[in-house]
């Protein structure tokens, strides 16, 4: 994080993840040049941040899942470029946080960690920059719902599975992405995780999330492979996958490890048509 | 909404669904907001004041609840052995 930011941390009393997402913040802001943006204080006195929050480009540190400071963001109509969730990272670093507010040794070994990753998130996102040249093709079948439309492709080369994702499949490769359904309930998506490149994905494994003031979605890959390449516009463009989750907003590439197997779960348009209409159905009942 | 089936399988035969640690619920209801299939429910005047009521309605590979979790209270079964086991029934039922 070489650029400098606006910092939203969580700040929250209510567990000791709040606590750390705070000194997170702190740290950074004394270590380098960023804007401090205290999320109490923004609630009342909103003024105060304006010049802030729309200069630098937003980082946001949740505490936990209940995500209070993304929802703030997204109350205030923040762009998010970079957000971190303190209890994941611990997770996935199989780091207990203490069930008090008082900082330990975990703790403190922890925000060390975040510090050391956040620095070096510029570098990482460059290294995932692959391209691949296959020319994506789209027809599309339509259904109205309401006042909106739904989307579904038609060509026989994508699959879905039943969770309102699917892949292209050209050679040994899949372009992954969410259905119109999934956009449509989620409405305005405000941040796009990517899944890390070159990760080993299961079938039905969890390709990135996507998130919204309303929810996160865990993207559910149809197939199984390996990352090859990521839609890096969505890190800055979330919004795309609004505007067309098949073509511009797509999630990810994967390099397939064993597509046939894969297949035996995986649907055609046909079939998955008649289930997005039926969910529809459901929603509207 | 009841799904009555995933992938070919009849949803009661698929074991997917949200286990509750309750030493670690605080009630927050979060989940219970989000779910839009009705697979929680609040019982206020009961010790357990949420349980797992309809687990079929939960869509098979969705954790999006506990992604929402602020105490991590939720979990769910492992994804590759659920994927395994739909493969199996698909088997068993096509061969009979």
């Amino acid at each position: 994080m070489i650029e400098k930011h606006a910092i939203l941390p969580c700040n929250g009393l209510d567990k000791c993840a709040g606590v750390i997402s705070r000194e997170i913040a702190i740290q950074l802001c004394e270590n380098a040049d960023h804007e401090l943006i205290c999320p109490v204080l923004y609630r009342t006195a909103e003024a105060k941040y304006h010049k802030i929050a729309a200069g630098y480009p937003l980082l946001v540190i949740d505490g936990c899942p209940t995500r209070c400071a993304s929802k703030l963001a997204a109350d205030k109509n923040l762009k998010i470029s970079k957000k971190i969730t303190v209890t994941e990272i611990a997770k996935s670093h199989h780091v207990e946080i203490n069930s008090r507010l008082k900082l330990g040794e975990n703790e403190h070994a922890l925000i060390e960690l975040i510090l050391n990753e956040l620095n070096h998130t510029d570098q990482k996102v460059e290294s995932s920059s692959l391209v691949t040249k296959v020319l994506y093709d789209f027809k599309y079948a339509t259904v109205q719902n309401g006042k909106f439309l739904f989307r579904v492709p038609t060509n026989p080369e994508i699959y879905f599975n039943e969770n309102d994702c699917w892949a292209y499949v050209v050679g040994n490769r899949a372009r992954i992405g969410v259905t119109d359904f999934v956009q449509q309930n989620l409405s305005d998506i405000l941040y796009f995780t990517p899944p890390e490149p070159g990760a080993a994905i299961d079938q039905f494994g969890e390709v990135g999330e996507i998130e919204s003031s309303k929810s996160v979605f865990e993207i559910i890959s149809p197939v199984s492979g390996k990352v090859i390449s990521i839609n890096e516009s969505l890190i800055e463009k979330p919004e795309l996958i609004n505007e067309n989750p098949y073509e511009a907003g797509w999630i990810a590439e994967l390099e397939l490890t064993d597509f046939k197997s894969d297949q035996e779960l995986l649907i055609g348009f046909d079939k998955y048509f008649e289930i997005m209409k039926k969910k529809l159905e459901d929603l509207n009942a | 909404m009841s799904e009555t089936t995933f992938m070919g399988v009849e949803r009661d035969k698929i074991d997917w669904k949200p286990v509750i640690d309750y030493t670690k619920c605080d009630y927050c209801l979060e989940c219970t907001k989000f779910c839009p299939h009705q697979v929680f429910e609040v019982r206020e005047s009961e010790e357990l004041r949420l349980i797992v009521l309809n687990p079929n309605n939960c869509v098979v590979f969705c954790r999006a609840c506990s992604k929402l979790c602020g105490p991590d209270a939720l979990s769910f079964p492992d994804k590759n052995a659920t994927t395994q086991r739909i493969k199996e029934i698909r088997k068993e039922e096509n061969n009979d």
